[in-house]
């Protein structure tokens, strides 16, 4: 017999039997449902990571921290230096400018920039309300979008970038308004004595206003100046006190990427912890693996219990159509094309399955895409993103699971006596 | 030709070992029709169900144009059935829930004949049951002698050689059997099929030309009709 004619009557079968065969395939399509799903969540967020982080660094940069002892449990021993911890459980170490020094000096490093983030007071401008704010160190290598304005390479001394709701805030009528303007920035300084309070304002010009992206990770609220500005406005700040000269991340550039992985080596052997733009992508998308990974156990779970559901539909069709079987037999089909016209069901209802199961993940991720990426306010990006490949190794797949469960009550079908079938009355 | 030798057949072991088939021999001439006539329980249809090479006997053989069938391999009993031979069943047997045309195509798909070659042999085998009208229509909305008409063409679909027949008319009325019978016979003669029957009905064994009495799993007498 033809495999053609085998499918074409396998599939007539099921015809016949509508409500069971649509209730045994949306069992599998719960499963496919949920793999697909978890597949294009995966997708989504491993791709929408990988933005980010190629959006906000460089390969050839790393973070340096210091190392947190290797022991965590219990009190920890006073090793001198600043500790960071504010708890007895954890201590941490501030980077000081020894450490900037010594970094300098390893072989492939452009820079060492401590990342400043100088505790300003509070932002205003002439005849308007006073904000706080957080200042953050502009780097060329991170992808900022512009509403108004634009930088080409680095900002200069005395150069601010803003954010929209500081626009509005501070009184502008438009973004493209407070381009040109200039905004001040009041600091304390913190070494000046409490009967005597010091503080400075400093004048910046606005070079541009950043908005916000499904991108950026820190264009959101901070107001970035220049390296230079903020060591200016850092010093000012904090010169005269303890905690001067310490920093907890520094930037490192190195000359190229395979460079920047020389030298987090290096840093790691001196008891650094250094991380590259790969290892930071590498943390947040094993999380994303993880997350996706208890999806697809949900959807195997569903994908198991729908195997049975299989064998026990296939079983009782063959049970049903014992006489059929029987003069199919006796009429001198093989034994094999017996068992394949019943595996060619279970395929046929995987297929159903499958297809319903992969389709309406489509259309329901298609629908709550852009609800999703307005909910979590990430601007036009994809966290569910179907691919073909993915569909296609879904639907197959459970084109798989379903033939190897037609088996055994194929073998049955094939066993069958024609003799014993056809007496059955 | 036909040659049944020596068959014997038990059920069971030990104990409850039925010995159905006891030392059978006879001869069937290509074309003809013969009637196995028996009552219920005499071992009439194991012996059609082992000429038929559906059932295995314990010794003997079934030796059909020079091959002794119960030497071939699965594989080549299977081919043999869907190409040479055919059956009708008391109870039909036809899926009720497929169209005529669907019905009578089984046995062609089951030997592998091409669907471009199909059609023309379907519809033939429904014009000659006079069913020809009826190639849409599913065979649950057929009548009696209809879907037995029905099983016929899906005997004769394939051009048989052999064409056994299990109480054919059992289930029918008189004249609805008669018609049926009429078909057969007619398709017997008009063909040079051999036709083998099983009936305990003496009307339609008179119809045959050689009638081979079964009882108690022996052959109790063989008569050639001379017509």
């Amino acid at each position: 017999m033809k495999l053609r004619d085998i499918a074409i009557r396998a599939g007539r079968s099921l015809k016949q039997a509508k409500a069971r065969t649509l209730l045994t395939s949306l069992a599998i399509g719960v499963g496919a449902f949920t793999i697909t799903l978890s597949l294009a969540a995966g997708v989504g967020g491993r791709s929408y990571t990988d933005q980010i982080v190629n959006a906000n660094t460089n390969v050839k940069e790393l973070s340096v921290t210091k190392k947190a002892p290797a022991s965590q449990q219990g009190p920890q021993k006073y090793t001198g230096g600043v500790a960071v911890s504010s708890n007895s459980f954890y201590s941490g170490q501030y980077l000081t400018q020894d450490d900037i020094n010594k970094i300098q000096k390893l072989d492939g490093v452009v820079s060492v920039s401590p990342n400043y983030s100088p505790q300003i007071k509070y932002i205003t401008r002439l005849d308007q309300e006073k904000y706080v704010a957080t200042i953050s160190t502009f780097s060329p290598s991170v992808t900022l979008k512009f509403a108004a304005g634009s930088v080409n390479g680095d900002l200069t001394d005395n150069e601010i970038i803003l954010t929209e709701e500081y626009v509005t805030a501070l009184g502008f009528s438009s973004n493209a308004d407070a381009v040109g303007k200039t905004v001040d920035i009041v600091a304390d300084k913190l070494s000046s004595p409490v009967t005597a309070p010091e503080s400075n304002s400093f004048v910046y010009t606005v070079k541009g206003v950043s908005s916000k992206s499904g991108l950026a990770f820190r264009a959101q609220s901070s107001l970035l100046i220049s390296n230079a500005s903020a060591k200016t406005l850092y010093d000012y700040i904090n010169l005269g006190t303890r905690g001067y000269g310490n920093y907890l991340v520094a930037s490192v550039e190195t000359a190229s990427a395979s460079q920047a992985t020389k030298v987090k080596d290096d840093l790691t052997s001196m008891g650094y912890l250094a991380q590259t733009a790969a290892d930071i992508l590498g943390v947040v998308n094993t999380f994303i693996n993880v997350l996706q990974g208890i999806l697809l156990g949900f959807g195997a779970l569903a994908v198991l219990t729908s195997v049975f559901g299989i064998i026990n539909t296939q079983y009782i069709s063959v049970l049903e159509r014992t006489q059929q079987i029987g003069l199919m037999k006796a009429l001198g089909m093989r034994r094999r094309d017996v068992g394949r016209l019943f595996k060619l069901e279970a395929a046929w209802i995987g297929l159903l399955g499958g297809s319903i199961g992969t389709g309406l993940a489509v259309i329901l991720g298609t629908i709550a895409n852009p609800i999703i990426s307005k909910a979590l306010d990430i601007g036009d990006v994809s966290l569910i993103v179907f691919t073909p490949m993915n569909i296609a190794i879904v639907i197959i797949g459970l084109v798989v699971v379903s033939v190897s469960s037609g088996i055994l009550p194929a073998r049955k079908a094939a066993k069958l006596n024609p003799i014993e079938a056809l007496r059955t009355e | 030709m036909i040659e049944v030798k020596k068959i014997s057949k038990t059920y069971g072991k030990g104990d409850n070992a039925f010995r159905v088939l006891k030392n059978i021999n006879f001869t069937i001439p290509d074309g003809a029709s013969v009637a196995i006539l028996g009552k219920s329980g005499s071992g009439k249809s194991t012996l059609m169900h082992v000429m038929s090479g559906l059932d295995r006997p314990d010794s003997g053989e079934i030796i059909i144009d020079g091959k002794d069938i119960l030497k071939l391999s699965q594989k080549d009993v299977d081919k043999f059935r869907s190409t040479k031979m055919s059956f009708i069943f008391q109870s039909f047997f036809v899926q009720a829930n497929e169209s005529c045309y669907d019905n009578v195509s089984l046995p062609l798909e089951i030997a592998g004949v091409s669907t471009s070659r199909r059609r023309s042999k379907i519809e033939a085998a429904l014009t000659a049951v006079d069913l020809a009208d009826k190639i849409k229509s599913r065979a649950r909305d057929l009548s009696g002698g209809q879907k037995q008409r029905l099983a016929v063409a899906r005997a004769i679909v394939n051009s048989p050689q052999i064409l056994f027949a299990d109480e054919p008319t059992g289930n029918l009325d008189s004249v609805t059997g008669g018609k049926v019978e009429s078909l057969l016979f007619n398709y017997n003669k008009k063909n040079k099929i051999t036709l083998i029957v099983v009936t305990h009905d003496p009307e339609l064994a008179a119809r045959c030309d050689i009638q081979i009495h079964i009882k108690d799993g022996k052959i109790d007498s063989i008569k050639e009709m001379k017509k």
